[in-house]
This record gives structure tokens, C-alpha cells and sequence, in this order.
């Protein structure tokens, strides 16, 4: 289901009425079913890959703690690689083929790939990864394995993350949906907030400006250099609005129900440098990394040079797990050659600067900004070809006119995005928005329902991140 | 907390209500522009139009060679000089989208003195029914919804209407001519389109030099799936004739339904007398359904010959200028009972 259809308008308040109906012994199973019925809106018969990752590593858990030494490892590495198996079949089979055949010609063999025609199950990178770091987290004797597994199950299932994040950790969100919630009017009222402003920012915003975008890079040749570069800006904006905003529905969504969810998203276009930017966007998955990969493999604690490759392969896999495909890959590498550039040249790149809006500041957010939108052509474009074609375009003038749509809508969305990341600059929407007073507060409401009921895309896009 | 809970429930109900009355005044129009402009041509004409005159393609599609470009509905309104007939078209659209049509006039403004709508048989065919075309022409009707107009504009956003894919429409229209039984009063060796059109397609025309002739298999397929079928009660398009018809004794708007000619002679020569039967008793069933007191059908069925098919190489109901001009004429003389004193005799 998707949280911008009549659908889950309707999904939502029946769940959060139930769900305070009920008695706290019941609401497992009102999660459980809702979560289910969420899911299966998509393709129904799905559901059965999340019941065997829970099964898988409920079970497991439980082998983890009970056993020590080599048969606790061996039930970690059964789980993890169940998971990761998974994963390959329905995310990676297609393209470790595409890959192997070019392989087997070097050597001069024949290797002729079976494609396989599925449709990626939606979030499946979010489940398994969050479902992995339970057992991880339990064989390293920091979490109890859970023995009830209708509460190990939502945690997987929790529907207002359960597709598109954020990857939380059981001692959080399993914790959460455990605890008793009672009725507070004040959760109630920053969920909805949450949710509105949240729906603002991916209908109004994203898909205003995803028609523009798409019309660049689906024919970048026809456009002219200014127009392919504002495309290039634009999607910067694209990918946030719609990433942003399915996170902030989310966590307002579960704030509904009286449950937190981590941020997802701290202002990342205001970061002064790649590695900032990297602790403000996609936090969950950053923090995922760091701590079942990147720490692992040495951290910082290391030679540089050994430092050096950690990082390039924590931002390779990193790129591959968004996608199956090499220009992910090249995403993430650039990052991490970025990130590294800024280590090396520290006290060029990373200097600290008291006033926060001063002109430097200012000037170093810029330079981010641009240093991550040219990455990002690689994650927006289908393949090397069509980014080839989106730089050289930009570099070399092709002598087309502007000739694209209306620039207007988009526009005027960007800078209505920029003023909002403004307004909630380290800080969230609805705390800041408590800080307002009553008539304050509502000319907002106000101004975000006219603008989503009236002036939201008419195409409808799905949110980028569910292919993940 | 339940007192401040309904008093900011209260709030937001007025907000949205200021809201709505905002949009009316700002972008509603421009919406209607470019989503649905039939209802702003109906808001725009309703207090000068006589006559409105529903229909699909039909109307204002011509031939490259007529001379004469006008459109059924002008050539109708020629007749009727001191009428005004307002032609509201939309390719593809049907009965369903007609009368979503139909409630945006304003009666209290001005009522107008009749509705024609046309009637056209190939609209009640599986392949129109589940086509493709559909899914936009549902998306502009969204604003047409009898819901307040901002609400309206946020389902569209929301993509809250019949918006199945290509894929599921298809899949249904296949399922149709596989699985719905075709009814003949006498034996006839294919029981379903699927059966009809496969036997048609498995060299049912072979060349003098004896291969087929894969154009004419292609055309006379195409007829069989336009063609072989029963209208019955359970039909979409019945039940949205009937709310027209049923909009119209209401309102005491007198209505002519316009069955549109179709190419009789082709499905004779290409497929053959069944299909012809079929055709037929189709006719039959909506001309006897609803010839009624308020409504008169103007059967055109087989008025137009084969050579004046715009469209020689498919099924159409897009005619050439006689084509048009005979349709035209038989309609005005339909109308003369509500409309005598106005008709002018011009051919």
C-alpha cells in the first residue's frame, strides 16, 4: 500500500482507532494483521519471503543464545547467509549472470544466462537488512533473543517502515512496539503533523518536480546544457522530497500509535562537507554500515591505506544495495573517494566555522551540494550510457535551445523545500512547529493542506526508495 | 481533551471549507483546462445552448477528401438555425463518462431543452470496454466528481479512480472473449470470440497465389472482436444509459439517443451473416430497452455504406461528409417531434 493513495488515508485511522480500542495484550496481533494487509497490497503472495525471514531469524536467535563458541557462529552465519541468499535470488540473480558471462568469454567458454522475469519484492533490502542486525545484535550478547514471535515478527513487519525504512534495531523498535501505549493526545496530534507535512513534501514537492526530471533523463540529447544541468539539480531535490517525505509519513505514522521511529533525515543539502552529508541523509543505512561493516573491518583503527579501502568497499556495497547494477556501485565509490579526499585534505575541506550561516559556510554548502548532485547522475540513471550522455551534454554545448515544460512548478516546489529545511534546520517539523503559537501554528496547517489538496502532481510516482 | 479534540476537528472542517472556496477562485479553472475541458465547455456554453450533443470521435472525425469539414452536430444544428446544439467530444468516451457529463449542468442556470447522446454499439464490445483509453478517461472525470471541488483535485492527485494498468486491462478483455458465451438462435460452430476469431485467423482469406491474405484475416479478426457479442442487462454501458435516460425523465429533459451507423456491409462480406445477426439484435435490444416516453433512438445502424467508412482498414465509426450529412439528417427529422416550428428543410 502506498501511504500517498485514498487507500491508506482510509488504512490509517481504522488501525490507530482499533489499536486504541484494544488491550495492550491484543495490539500485537492488530499490528501483525495490519502490517500483513499492508504489505500484501502489493503483491500478495510476498508476504510468505517476510514470514520466512522471520521465521529463519527468530529461530535462529534463540539457537544463537542458547549455544556458545562455533555452533553459536555457525547459527549466525545460517541466518545471515539465509538472508543474504535471499537477497541475490530476487535482487542479484539477473545481474551476477549479466556479469559472469562476459567473465566465462575471457577465458574463451560459452555462458549463456537464465534471466529470471520477478518482480523485486518491494523493501526487501530494508527488511533483510533490519532482520540481520537482530541476530547480530543477539549474538553479540547485546540483545536478548525475543521468544515471542509475534512481537519479533512485527518488528520486521511494523508497517510505516516496513518498506523503505528507516532500519531500526530491536532494542529500539522492538522495545517500542512491546511497551504500553496509552492514548496522548500530544502524540496524536505530532503524528498527524508528521504525516501531513510528510505528504506535502512527496506529493506536492517530489512530484512536481519528477515530471521535469524524467523528461531530462529520459532523452538527455534533446535538451540543452542549462536544461540537462537543472535536471541534474533537480533530481537532488527529487530524490530527497520523496525519500524524506515517505520517512516523515512514517514516523508519523507510528507516532500515531504512540511509537517512535528513529530520523531518518537531519537537513542533509545543509552539510558542509560529503562526510556530513553522509550523518545527516539516509541515517539508518549509514548507521547500519558503520556498524556491522565498517567497524568490523577495522574502522578507523587501522593503517591508512587499509582505512582507505575500508571505506571504499563500506560505499561500494553500500551503492549496491540500492540496485543491482554497476552505476550504483560507481554511486557509492564516488562518495567514498569524495569522503576520502576530505579526510586526506582535512584542514582544507573540514575546518570549523562558529557562525553557522556564515558566507564560507554558506559557500561550503553549496560546493556539497553540487559535488552530490553530479554523483547522483549515477543513481538516477539506467546506465553508464545515459550518464555518459547527461556529463557530456552538461560540458559540451550542444546548440539546442531550452525547450522543455514549464519550469515554473518545479521551481517554486524547490523553494518551498529549501525554506522548510530552513525552518526545521536541526531540528524536526513538528517540534519545531510546537515552538509556534496557536494561529501561527494553523495559517501552516493551513497553507500545507492548500498546497497538498490543491497543488500535488497529478502524476502519480511511486516512492524511489521502495525499489530498494 | 475530547472538547479540544472536536473544536480543532470543527477548525480544520471550516479551514478546508475556506480552502475549497479559495481553489474555486484560483486554480480550479485552470485544472478543468487541462484535465478536463468538457466541463468547462459545458459551464461555458449552458446558459446559450438548446441542445447538447454528447458523443465520441464520431462527431467530429472527417475524411481527408471532404470538402465539407463540419460535424454531425453542426450539420444537425444547420437544420435548426435558431437552436444552438453545443457538441461536447472526447475520443474513446462512452455512456459512463456521458453522464458524469450530463450532472455538470447547471439546471437551476438554465435548463436545455433537449440531450442527444450517441449510441454506439462497438461501446459495449469487451475490447472498449477494458480498453486501455480508459484508465485516462476515468483520471478526467475525476474533477466531475460530486464531491467539493478541492477534494476532487486531491483524488486526483491521489489517483483515486478506476486506474487499473494496460496489463490488468487487458487481461480482462482476454478473459471476456475467452470465457463469455456467444447466444444464437440457431446452431453455430463457435461458442466464444476466442474460438470465432482463431478459426478467422487460421487462413480464413488465401491470395490467388495461395497464401493468405493476411490483411483481410487481420480486418475480418478485428470485426469478430468488435462485432460477436450480446448485450445483456449486466452490460456497464446499460446501466449507465439508463442513468442517463433516468437523469433526463427527472429533470424533463427530452432525450435522443444517436445509434451511429457501422459497417454492415463489411461484416457481411468479411465475416458473414452470424455477425450481421449479432449486429442486428443488438440493435434491436437497445432500440426496444429504450424507445420510451422521454427518450427516442434514432437508428442510423445501417444507414451509411460501406465506402463512406472513414476508416477502411478497421472498425470506426468515423464517416465521411455523406456519411455524416445522412446521419445528420436523420437525426434533425428525429427531433422534429419536440422541435417543429424550428426546422428548416435544407436538402
Amino acid at each position: 500500500m502506498l501511504f500517498n493513495s485514498i487507500h491508506f488515508l482510509f488504512f490509517l485511522p481504522i488501525v490507530v482507532g482499533l489499536y486504541y480500542l484494544l488491550p495492550q495484550k491484543l495490539r500485537w496481533i492488530l499490528i501483525f494483521v495490519s502490517s500483513c494487509y499492508f504489505y500484501m497490497a502489493f503483491i500478495p503472495k510476498y508476504i510468505f519471503i517476510l514470514f520466512f525471514i522471520i521465521i529463519i531469524d527468530y529461530l535462529s536467535a534463540i539457537a544463537i543464545e542458547k549455544n556458545e563458541g562455533k555452533l553459536k557462529l555457525t547459527y549466525l552465519i545460517a541466518s545471515l547467509s539465509a538472508n543474504i541468499l535471499l537477497l541475490c535470488f530476487f535482487k542479484y540473480f539477473n545481474f551476477l549472470n549479466d556479469n559472469l558471462a562476459p567473465l566465462f568469454s575471457l577465458f574463451g567458454k560459452d555462458f549463456h544466462p537464465i534471466n529470471l522475469q520477478i518482480i523485486l519484492p518491494i523493501g526487501l533490502s530494508f527488511h533483510t537488512f533490519q532482520s540481520m542486525s537482530y541476530t547480530i545484535e543477539v549474538y553479540r550478547g547485546k540483545q536478548k533473543a525475543e521468544k515471542h514471535i509475534g512481537y519479533f515478527a512485527n518488528y520486521v513487519l511494523f508497517f510505516p517502515q516496513m518498506v523503505a525504512g528507516p532500519i531500526e534495531r530491536y532494542d529500539r523498535l522492538g522495545e517500542e512496539l512491546k511497551k504500553e501505549q496509552n492514548f496522548i493526545y500530544q502524540n496524536i496530534s505530532d503524528g498527524l503533523k508528521l504525516v501531513l507535512f510528510g505528504l506535502f513534501v512527496k506529493m506536492t514537492i517530489a512530484d512536481n518536480i519528477a515530471p521535469f526530471v524524467n523528461q531530462i533523463y529520459n532523452d538527455p540529447l534533446k535538451h540543452s546544457s542549462e536544461e540537462v544541468l537543472l535536471g541534474v539539480f533537480m533530481f537532488s531535490f527529487q530524490i530527497y522530497a520523496d525519500f524524506f517525505g515517505y520517512s516523515t509519513i512514517a514516523l508519523g505514522s507510528a507516532k500515531i500509535l504512540g511509537i517512535t521511529i528513529m530520523d531518518n533525515f537531519k537537513t542533509p543539502y545543509f552539510s558542509k562537507s560529503v562526510t556530513e552529508f553522509w550523518s545527516r541523509w539516509h541515517i539508518s543505512l549509514s548507521s547500519w554500515f558503520k556498524d556491522y561493516l565498517y567497524i568490523p573491518l577495522g574502522g578507523n583503527r587501522v593503517a591508512i591505506p587499509r582505512w582507505s579501502l575500508n571505506i571504499l568497499i563500506v560505499f561500494m556495497l553500500s551503492g549496491l544495495w540500492h540496485g543491482a547494477n554497476w552505476t550504483f556501485v560507481v554511486w557509492g565509490a564516488l562518495h567514498g573517494l569524495v569522503l576520502l579526499i576530505e579526510r586526506y585534505f582535512s584542514k582544507i575541506f573540514m575546518f570549523e566555522i562558529k557562525k553557522e550561516w556564515s558566507l564560507l559556510n554558506v559557500f561550503l554548502i553549496l560546493k556539497t551540494f553540487i559535488v552530490t548532485s553530479f554523483i547522483w547522475i549515477f543513481f538516477r540513471a539506467e546506465n553508464f550510457n545515459k550518464a555518459k550522455e547527461i556529463i557530456s551534454v552538461i560540458f559540451i554545448n550542444n546548440n539546442i535551445k531550452f525547450n522543455v515544460i514549464s519550469l515554473k512548478v518545479p521551481l517554486i516546489a524547490i523553494l518551498g523545500l529549501i525554506i522548510f529545511d530552513f525552518f526545521q534546520y536541526n531540528s524536526r517539523f513538528d517540534k519545531k512547529l510546537n515552538t509556534f503559537k496557536a494561529p501561527y501554528r494553523w495559517a501552516i496547517y493551513s497553507f500545507l493542506l492548500f498546497c497538498l489538496f490543491a497543488l500535488s502532481g497529478t502524476e502519480k510516482f511511486s516512492f524511489i526508495y521502495f525499489q530498494f | 481533551m475530547i472538547k479540544k479534540i472536536v473544536i480543532k476537528i470543527c477548525l480544520l472542517i471550516l479551514i478546508t471549507i475556506v480552502l475549497n472556496i479559495i481553489y474555486n477562485l484560483t486554480f480550479y479553472k485552470k485544472d478543468l483546462a487541462e484535465k478536463c475541458e468538457q466541463i468547462l465547455e459545458i459551464n461555458n456554453n449552458q446558459a446559450t445552448t438548446d441542445i447538447f450533443y454528447f458523443a465520441e470521435s464520431s462527431n467530429f472525425n472527417t475524411r481527408e477528401d471532404d470538402s465539407i469539414k463540419n460535424s454531425i452536430s453542426e450539420i444537425t444544428n444547420f437544420f435548426y438555425p435558431k437552436l444552438k446544439i453545443t457538441a461536447i467530444n472526447k475520443p474513446a468516451s462512452h455512456a459512463g463518462i456521458f453522464k458524469k457529463w450530463l450532472t455538470q449542468i447547471n439546471l437551476k442556470e438554465h435548463k436545455p431543452k433537449a440531450i442527444i447522446v450517441t449510441l454506439n454499439l462497438r461501446s459495449f464490445d469487451a475490447a472498449w470496454i477494458h480498453s486501455k483509453l480508459e484508465t485516462p478517461l476515468q483520471e478526467s472525470m475525476v474533477l466531475a466528481q460530486p464531491y467539493p471541488n478541492l477534494i476532487n483535485r486531491f483524488l486526483l492527485s491521489l489517483q483515486a479512480f478506476d486506474n487499473k494498468t494496460e496489463k490488468q486491462r487487458e487481461k480482462e478483455m482476454l478473459n471476456e472473449w475467452e470465457n463469455t458465451q456467444l447466444i444464437f438462435p440457431f446452431p453455430f460452430k463457435y461458442k466464444t470470440v476466442k474460438e470465432w476469431d482463431n478459426s478467422m485467423a487460421n487462413g480464413s482469406y488465401i491470395k490467388a497465389d495461395g497464401s493468405w491474405d493476411n490483411d483481410k484475416i487481420e480486418l475480418a479478426c478485428h470485426y469478430v472482436k468488435s462485432y460477436a457479442f450480446n448485450i445483456k442487462e449486466s452490460n456497464p454501458r446499460i446501466k449507465d444509459y439508463d442513468e442517463i435516460l433516468n437523469w433526463c425523465n427527472i429533470n424533463e429533459v427530452p432525450l435522443y439517443l444517436n445509434l451511429l451507423a457501422e459497417n454492415i456491409e463489411y461484416a457481411d462480406s468479411l465475416v458473414g451473416k452470424e455477425l450481421v445477426f449479432l449486429i442486428k439484435e443488438n440493435r434491436d435490444f437497445l432500440v426496444k430497452r429504450y424507445s420510451k416516453n422521454n427518450c427516442i433512438v434514432v437508428d442510423n445502424l445501417e444507414l451509411v455504406s460501406g465506402k463512406e467508412f472513414t476508416d477502411q482498414t478497421w472498425t470506426t465509426e468515423h464517416y465521411g461528409y455523406k456519411g455524416r450529412m445522412v446521419i445528420a439528417k436523420n437525426l434533425a427529422i428525429a427531433i422534429k417531434n419536440k422541435f417543429n416550428n424550428d426546422y428548416k428543410n435544407l436538402y
